[in-house]
Formats: C-alpha cells, sequence, structure tokens
C-alpha cells in the first residue's frame, strides 16, 4: 500500500515538475532563494505576523521565489548581525536607521545602496529616511515610527483608584501606592539595558526640552556632565530606589517584562508603540488585552519639556545586502514590502503602532483603542527626541552603556561613575 | 557486605534524610518543569510550589512538537553528536596507537602536542573559528559544528586510549606480526576490540560534552538545516514570548531524549563517566 | 617487526588525522587570534596593526579582571561547596547497598545530562523574584519578602548554585568511585581497632582519595575559568559586570560593541591563562605526590 503511494505521489511530481519545466522554459524564470533575516522571531502577533504575510503574498505571487527567514530575539539578533557582518549577509535584514547600528555597518559597506527617487510615492513620512542615509545616499527603509509609552492596565487603575500621574513625582507616588497593594508598578526589561537606555533619554526630554543636540555634543565630546543628563540619571536612580520598576528588573529580559503586565502582574509596562499588538494578541487573556491604555512619560517638574514633547524616533527597518547574489530581487522584495498597502496597512491592521509612511488613508476608526491613543500622541505632539541616547554613538558606546545602565539603576555605581564610564566608552 | 545486619537508629534515619533531601533538591526543579508545562500560562501567576492544571493542556506540547521543529533538531543533535563520536574515537586510536606502539623519534613529542588541547579553552577559539569558517564558506554547514566538536574532545580521548593502551599486552599483536598481518589490520581487527571498555568511555564523554554545546551552534549555524535541539528552546522564548506554559513544555521536550537514553542505560553511563573521570 | 613498526609512511598516516585536527581546529585559530589581537579590527573592513594597544587597554580593563576574579569565587564556590558536598553524599551512599544505591546515583545525575539551554531558562524562571519557584518556596515556609536572586551583589552566587545544581552528579559519581576503588582491607582494620564513622571517614577515606581530589580541584578551577554558555543564557554577564566571565565578555566584545581585534586580544591572554593555571597546578600536585612517595 504504502508503496503504491509512493508511486503515485512520484509520478504526480513528475508530472507537476513537466508541466512547471514548461512554464519554467516559456517564461524563463530562474528558481530565486531569498534568505531574510528577521528582528521578529514571533510570527504569529504583530509585526512578526505582518511581516510573515507578505512574504507569503509575495512567494504566492512569485512562484519562482522562495523565501527563507530566520529570525531572532532582538538582542541575539544584533549579535548575530554583526557576525554576518563579517562574512556576508543574509539578503533582506531587519536594521535599525540609528548611528550605533548603521555607521559601522555603512563605512564597512555590507549593505546595498537604493534608489532614492524609487520612493518617491511611496509616502514616507518626512524626515524618515535621514537615519537610513550616509553622504546623501539611501542604504534602508524605515518601518515604524516608535514612540516610547507607558502601557497600563485600565482596568487595575480604575478598580484601585489609581489615576494616570500628571507629573513624575504624581508615577513616584504612584509606585509607591501600587506597591502598597502589592502589585508591581512597572515592568521594565532592564536585562536588555537599551529599554532603560531609552527610559533615560525619554527623561532627558522632559527636563531639557529636546535630546538631540545634548546627546550629539556629549558622544562627540566625551564629556556627559551637561546639567540635564545628570538630573535625569538621578531621576532614574530615584525610581529604581522607590521601587518602581519590579524586583530584579535589571536582570530580566524582554518577554518576562511584558508577561508580569499581561498576566495582570505589574500595572505599567515600559515599552516601545510596537508593542500596541498587544491589545489583538489572543495569547493575553481578554480581560487584561482590552484593557491596555497608554501614556507618555510625565513632565518632570522645572523641566523645560511638555507633556507633549515626547519620545519618538524611526528606527526598525530593512535593508538590502550588498554582496547578495540576487540583489534585484532582493530589492524588488523590498519594494514590494512597502507598497503603501503592505507593511503600512497590514501592520495598521494587526494593530500595530504607527508605521513611517502616511497610514491616514487606512484609518477606519475601528482601531483599538490603543492605536487611537498612539496616533493621538502623535499628532498632538510639538516635538520629537529622535534618537535615543544608546544608539547615538559607535557600538562600543552602545555595549557600555546598556550595561553601565543596569549598575547605575541597581546603586553598584554611582550617576557619576555612570557618565565618566559612558565617556570612556566614546574615545 | 561491610557489616551484617543493619540496625535502625537515628544516625541512620539521618543519613537517609540527607540522601533524600539531595534527591529532591536535584529533581524537583524538573517535577516543577513538568507540572507547569501542562498547564495554562495564566496558571503560572500562583504562589503554590506545584499546581493541579485546571485542565491539562497536551497542546503546549504539540506546539512545542511541531513549531520547534523537534524531530529535526533531534535528528541533527543526534547525527552530528554521533559523527563526531565516530570521528573522535578512530582518530584517537589511530593517534593512540601510533604514539604509544610504533617506533619513532617524535612520538612522546606529538602526544603532548596533542594533549594539548585540553588546556585550550574551547570559547576562545570562538572568534577566529568564525573568521575562518567564514573565508573557507563552512558556516552554517555541519562541518562548523564537527570540526570544533571532534577537535575539543579529541585531547581527552586520546588520554584514554593511549592509557589503556599502555594496559595490554603486546603478545596478541606480537602473534599477529608473525601471522603476517599489516598494522592497519593490528589496528582495527585486533587492537580496537580490546580497547571496548574505553571507546565506552570515550563515546559517553564526547557525547555528554557536546549535547550540551550551544554556543558554537548559535554562532556558526543559521538556517535550521543543522541546528541542534537546544535552539527548540531559544527560538521559542522569542516565538512564544508571550506564552510560558509552551516555553516550558519545549523544554521538558527538548530533556526528554537525554533524560530517558540516561534512565534507559544509567549503569553503563555511570560506569564509563567513572572510568574516564578518574583517569582524566 | 621492528620494520613493520617504524614504517614512516604507516606513522604518517596513523597520525595525521589527529594533527590535522589539531593544527586546523586549535593552532590556526590561536595564531588568527594572536595576530588580530594585534589589531584594531572591527570586524568589517581593514585590520590595522596597532601593536600592544589592545593588551595594554586589556590591562587597565576593570571588567576583564572582575570576570576572573569571578572565576576565582566560581572555582573557590565549587572547591568549598560543592566538593565537600558530593564527597559527604558520595561516602554515605558508599554505605548504602543494592537497588537504593542505583536510584540515588541515577537522579542525582540527571541534571547533567540536560542540555545548558534548559537548564538556564529553567533557573531563570526558578529565581524570578515574582512567580519564581524559590521565592514561592519560602513563602511555603513563612517568609514573605522578595528576594531578587540576580541582585547584583549576589547574582554571582545564584550562577554558581546552578552550575553547583547541575554538576553535582557528576562530582558526586568521581568521588563515588574513589571510595569505590579504596581497599576494603583498610577499612576493615579501622573496624577491627573500633574506629567510629566519622573516624574513619577522616583518617581512611579522606587521605585515599587525595589523588581524586586534586584531580577534581583542578578541574573545578579550570571549569570556573572557561564557564561561558551557562552565564551567557542566564545573566549574559549582567546586571552591569556583576557575572560577566572571560568567554563571554570576549563574545561581547567582538560580537556586540564591534571591537574583534579586542575581543581576540582577550581571547589570546585568556588561553595563556588557562594553560599557566593547569601547569602550575598540575606542577603543585605533582611535587606533592612525589613528596608523598618519598616519606611512604
Amino acid at each position: 500500500m504504502r508503496k503504491k503511494v509512493l508511486t503515485t505521489m512520484l509520478s504526480m511530481t513528475l508530472a507537476i515538475g513537466a508541466i512547471a519545466g514548461c512554464t519554467l522554459a516559456a517564461s524563463a524564470e530562474e528558481e530565486v532563494t531569498l534568505k531574510v533575516f528577521s528582528n521578529l522571531p514571533d510570527r504569529k502577533n504583530g509585526q512578526g505576523l505582518v511581516e510573515q504575510m507578505i512574504i507569503d503574498e509575495y512567494m504566492e505571487a512569485n512562484p519562482n521565489v522562495t523565501i527563507e527567514v530566520e529570525a531572532l530575539d532582538e538582542e541575539a539578533y544584533k549579535t548575530k548581525f554583526k557576525a554576518y557582518a563579517m562574512d556576508g549577509m543574509p539578503d533582506v535584514v531587519s536594521i535599525w536607521g540609528q548611528p550605533a547600528f548603521l555607521d559601522e555597518v555603512l563605512d564597512a559597506g555590507v549593505l546595498a545602496e537604493l534608489n532614492e527617487e524609487d520612493y518617491a510615492d511611496y509616502k514616507f513620512i518626512e524626515g524618515s529616511l535621514e537615519g537610513f542615509k550616509k553622504d546623501g545616499n539611501l542604504y534602508g527603509l524605515p518601518r515604524n515610527t516608535d514612540v516610547a509609552v507607558i502601557y497600563y492596565n485600565q482596568k487595575m487603575f480604575e478598580d484601585n483608584g489609581w489615576s494616570v500621574p500628571e507629573t513624575y513625582d504624581d508615577l513616584l507616588a504612584l509606585a509607591g501606592t501600587i506597591r502598597e497593594a502589592g502589585m508591581i508598578p512597572m515592568a521594565m526589561d532592564g536585562g536588555d539595558g537599551w529599554p532603560m537606555a531609552v527610559y533615560l533619554s525619554d527623561l532627558v526630554e522632559k527636563i531639557n526640552g529636546s535630546t538631540n543636540e545634548i546627546f550629539a555634543d556629549a558622544i562627540a565630546n566625551a564629556d556627559f556632565t551637561a546639567d540635564a543628563l545628570k538630573e535625569a540619571c538621578e531621576l532614574m536612580v530615584e525610581s529604581a530606589e522607590a521601587g518602581l520598576f519590579q524586583d530584579g528588573y535589571d536582570s530580566q529580559d524582554y518577554g518576562t517584562a511584558m508577561n508580569l503586565f499581561t498576566n495582570g502582574q505589574a500595572a505599567m509596562f515600559y515599552m516601545g508603540s510596537w508593542e500596541a499588538s498587544m491589545a489583538l494578541n489572543e495569547d493575553i487573556p481578554e480581560e487584561i488585552r482590552t484593557n491596555i491604555r497608554v501614556f507618555t512619560m510625565p513632565v518632570v517638574e522645572n523641566g523645560a519639556g511638555s507633556a507633549n514633547d515626547i519620545a519618538a524616533w524611526n528606527g526598525g527597518g530593512y535593508a538590502v545586502s550588498a554582496s547578495s547574489e540576487v540583489k534585484e530581487e532582493a530589492i524588488k522584495f523590498l519594494n514590494y514590502m512597502y507598497q503603501p498597502d503592505k507593511l503600512s496597512k497590514y501592520g495598521w491592521e494587526n494593530g500595530v503602532g504607527m508605521s513611517a509612511q502616511d497610514q491616514s488613508e487606512y484609518m477606519t476608526g475601528d482601531e483599538t483603542e490603543l492605536q487611537k491613543q498612539i496616533v493621538e500622541i502623535v499628532n498632538n505632539a510639538t516635538s520629537v527626541s529622535g534618537t535615543p541616547i544608546n544608539d547615538c554613538g559607535p557600538s562600543a558606546f552602545k555595549a557600555s552603556i546598556e550595561s553601565a545602565i543596569q549598575s547605575m539603576t541597581n546603586g553598584t555605581s554611582t550617576v557619576d561613575e555612570f557618565l565618566s564610564v559612558i565617556a570612556e566608552a566614546c574615545k | 557486605m561491610k557489616s551484617g545486619k543493619k540496625k535502625f537508629t537515628v544516625g541512620r534515619a539521618f543519613l537517609w534524610a540527607a540522601l533524600i533531601l539531595t534527591a529532591v533538591i536535584q529533581i524537583f526543579p524538573l517535577i516543577w518543569l513538568l507540572d507547569f508545562s501542562l498547564a495554562s500560562s495564566t496558571e503560572m501567576f500562583t504562589s503554590g510550589l506545584l499546581i493541579i492544571p485546571e485542565k491539562i493542556q497536551w497542546g503546549n506540547y504539540q506546539k512545542a512538537f511541531v513549531d520547534g521543529h523537534f524531530l529535526r533538531y533531534l535528528k541533527n543533535s543526534v547525527l552530528i553528536n554521533g559523527l563526531a563520536v565516530l570521528f573522535v574515537i578512530l582518530i584517537s586510536i589511530m593517534a593512540a596507537y601510533a604514539c604509544r606502539r610504533m617506533k619513532w623519534k617524535l612520538s612522546g613529542l606529538v602526544k603532548t602536542i596533542l594533549l594539548l588541547g585540553m588546556m585550550i579553552p574551547i570559547h576562545a577559539t570562538l572568534l577566529p573559528n568564525y573568521k575562518i569558517y567564514s573565508m573557507l564558506k563552512l558556516t552554517d554547514t555541519i562541518w562548523a559544528l564537527l570540526i570544533p566538536y571532534v577537535a575539543f574532545s579529541l585531547p581527552q580521548a586520546m588520554f584514554l586510549m593511549t592509557s589503556f593502551l599502555d594496559s595490554i599486552p603486546m603478545e596478541l599483536e606480537e602473534a599477529a606480526v608473525m601471522d603476517g598481518c599489516g598494522i592497519y589490520r593490528i589496528v582495527f581487527q585486533i587492537v580496537t576490540p580490546l580497547l571496548k571498555p574505553s571507546i565506552a568511555t570515550v563515546s559517553i564523554m564526547t557525547f555528554l560534552n557536546n549535547w550540551n554545546e550551544f554556543m558554537m551552534a548559535s554562532t556558526y549555524l543559521s538556517s535550521p538545516t543543522w541546528k541542534t535541539l537546544p535552539f527548540s528552546v531559544l527560538e521559542f522564548t522569542g516565538q512564544y514570548s508571550s506564552n510560558y506554559a509552551v516555553q516550558f513544555a519545549v523544554m521538558a521536550l527538548t530533556a526528554a531524549p537525554a533524560v530517558i537514553v540516561y534512565i534507559l542505560l544509567n549503569k553503563h553511563i555511570t560506569k564509563g563517566v567513572a572510568m574516564g573521570a578518574v583517569k582524566g | 617487526m621492528k620494520k613493520l613498526y617504524s614504517n614512516k609512511l604507516v606513522i604518517t598516516s596513523l597520525i595525521l588525522p589527529g594533527i590535522l585536527v589539531f593544527i586546523f581546529a586549535i593552532l590556526a585559530p590561536i595564531c588568527l587570534s594572536v595576530y588580530y589581537g594585534f589589531t584594531d579590527y572591527s570586524g568589517m573592513g581593514k585590520a590595522e596593526w596597532i601593536g600592544m594597544e589592545n593588551y595594554q587597554k586589556l590591562m587597565h580593563d576593570s571588567t576583564f579582571w572582575k570576570s576572573l576574579w569571578h572565576s576565582l569565587l566560581l572555582a573557590v564556590g565549587f572547591i568549598c561547596i560543592q566538593h565537600p558536598l558530593a564527597m559527604i553524599v558520595a561516602a554515605i551512599l558508599d554505605k548504602l547497598q543494592g537497588k537504593a544505591e542505583g536510584f540515588f546515583r541515577c537522579v542525582y545525575f540527571i541534571p547533567n545530562v540536560i542540555s545548558v539551554a534548559v537548564i538556564a531558562y529553567l533557573w531563570k524562571f526558578i529565581y524570578n523574584p515574582d512567580f519564581g519557584l524559590l521565592n514561592n518556596i519560602l513563602k511555603a515556609f513563612g517568609y514573605t519578602g522578595k528576594i531578587n536572586w540576580f541582585d547584583s551583589k549576589i547574582a554571582i552566587w545564584s550562577v554558581l548554585v546552578v552550575l553547583i545544581w547541575h554538576g553535582f552528579g557528576w562530582g558526586m559519581l568521581i568521588y563515588y568511585t574513589g571510595i569505590k576503588n579504596i581497599d576494603p582491607v583498610l577499612y576493615e582494620a579501622a573496624a577491627i581497632d573500633g574506629a567510629n564513622q566519622r573516624q574513619t571517614f577522616l583518617k581512611i577515606t579522606l587521605p585515599q582519595m587525595k589523588s581524586v581530589i586534586q584531580v577534581n580541584v583542578t578541574m573545578a578551577i579550570i571549569s570556573a575559568l572557561k564557564q561561558m554558555e551557562t552565564v551567557y543564557l542566564l545573566t549574559n554577564g549582567g546586571p552591569g559586570d556583576s557575572t560577566q566571565f572571560t568567554a563571554n565578555y570576549l563574545y561581547q566584545q567582538a560580537f556586540k560593541a564591534f571591537k574583534y581585534g579586542y575581543g581576540n586580544a582577550i581571547s589570546v591572554v585568556f588561553i595563556i591563562i588557562c594553560i599557566l593555571v593547569t601547569v602550575v597546578l598540575n606542577t603543585i600536585f605533582a611535587e606533592r605526590a612525589e613528596k608523598g612517595k618519598a616519606v611512604r
């Protein structure tokens, strides 16, 4: 029996092969395998789902193309990316349009140059391509407009009579109240270091009213003694000491922090707007996912930044490898992804935060509350911070600050030590 | 028997308590793992030690099995480790024989050089090997793992083989030479069967050492073609970041083959490890 | 006969695979490390020769020294905690007979066959302050606080606990075999002299196990130096650099900070330290053994 099935299958494959062979000969299309290296390992939710949907669609539309995806967690991704940079990249890769990630990579000529004029109709938000350029040439395309936000559990807030903090002091006071109620005030992915660096940048934005110049100056001069920086650091240490973050935040990873929040253990969660898809994630209990709301970093007393000066940037995106043997096909796929009705539209429909393209025509009013809130935040913004501090310098600086910030917030080293350690890494 | 009948005394009760406590410490985390792998994710957040899941979630294991590419990764693990063991045994027997039995000037020196590898930390070669393999286009192939696995298991194998070889009398080989046997036949047909106990030890040690390895695998491999079992766990922390129960299931599943094989072969493995450990 | 055994061609063919593997997988990478250790290579682009600069920097790199210090702490932990425990359990186990003995031995060894990836993730959960097993156990005993096991002051000890738990069966087994190898006549003699269990352990078991202990101590120190995988997965050196180890640090420097040259310089120093430690330990123990023999 088995043998019979096998022969039938064999002959069928042969037959299909023959037909395929004919069409192949007719259209002369070559079999192409595209390797995609992605930082979105969860292929069933949020951005990973969107990426996979587009890949599946593309393969359907182009039967001669096979797309293989290798997906790793953010930190593992960045490490492996650097290893690939030495060896030769997969064809299409996730990148971040930020100096810490891109400068050395572009110097080494690892990424293929794109023709900016091709993207005139792609509705990219003004300025969003800047981070992906070097000497005026374009090397990658942004995927999102990222906003640093504080997610909170609205139901938990209401049940306990807590209100959204107006000022940073309110936030700290609220932390105390939540602690007393036996819960975790804010889940923080402190194990990875970068979310804390974003938090720090967010504070600087609120204290100083802007971050671009102060970060650029500090890194260029290897001098981090500016008052705003110091004040932000002190505020952050104070927050950690006050128990704002969960116990052991400095050793817990992204997943752990997020799970504390999505399982109702923590009242708030500090993360980027890309996690807005939590609202549609079926793995999260319904009672919680429908009650997730968001606010931005509260204002700091005497700070120059208002509530509408937000920490936001165009970070993640995609690029094509310069050494790719199928570069043309890779760019074709890249452009396909960025057709306004693909990444941008699907992302929006699947509850992901905002893309780097104009999404206004896809707004139907049926979005999740979370999405509406984020749109409102962005639309009301009077200024945006740009790249967070850890991504403004070279990768040695990034590695240093992401480790040193843990030591500072947990009290192993002082604020001054922290500032001098990261200054050292800029030299 | 060292002493005849044993009376129940406080002292003996204490000894038993100590043994049982140690056993509980060693095994309880694994029971905990199994327990929660059958629960649903939200049940993790209890303060109880063990729970009775409201509904046993076999689906967790189904996800772990399918999405974790369990069979493929298991096959890769077994294949890569098996080949490594084979190469290590073959190479170490040949080299050990040449160094201990054959007559040549540099035999001592070569043996020392081959044993030198024991002192080199395997992770110190991570960076340069990556460079070498990428130049030779060996990354993402089975060789990228086989070469270091063999190289770093070889010194210990060499050590065990030579010391065991020294304890085998020459007579059999001499008789074989009289019968007109060539060296290769002596090595593979006469000496190799005699080395059985140390071959078993070397196999077990090599297997155990490399079964756990994953740093090299994660650095040198990229496509799923050759990925080994630990990758199921790593991939799942990303893929199912918001579903702890499934992560637990994949951990339990990944641990299972080795544990089952160990329990089945535990006497032989213990013997092998003991021999290797005392000698090495 | 003699001719047969000194046939150069045969010798070469037997030894060649081993030598090739050694050259290709150990010698060549070390040479390459030495070369890159003298450059400022970032991993991409060109490598520029900068002489001893990496090594000078390394001498003042506090994280590097910390990572060595952590290895030392770990070695001390192994020697002072894991080994005495393993030896005592082995001695107790030796007193048992039959099925129970086999059962316990089997159970103790099980964690050892589980892959580090599973162990590390499992312990991450066990240590979690909010829903982890350990704090839940404390809660069951009435302790209400939450202990943060990866607090930067104690994180290194939490790592040690995992390593001890994982490696306990191995250490126990070695001691167990050592004890089994002791000539039973010695025990009988002790029994005739009326020695109690503790005396027997101290006067016979311990001295007879000397060589086993020496081997184990050497292995403990070396494995503390080489520690990487568990730490990489459990804490990745954090919080801050409170659980940083040399192997993990060089990996981070090369693939995270883009300092491939510097990472290789660390590799070179790392190899030298490992070789030095092994040689020194072996010499010390060899001398001891000689002296011991002379006295006897």
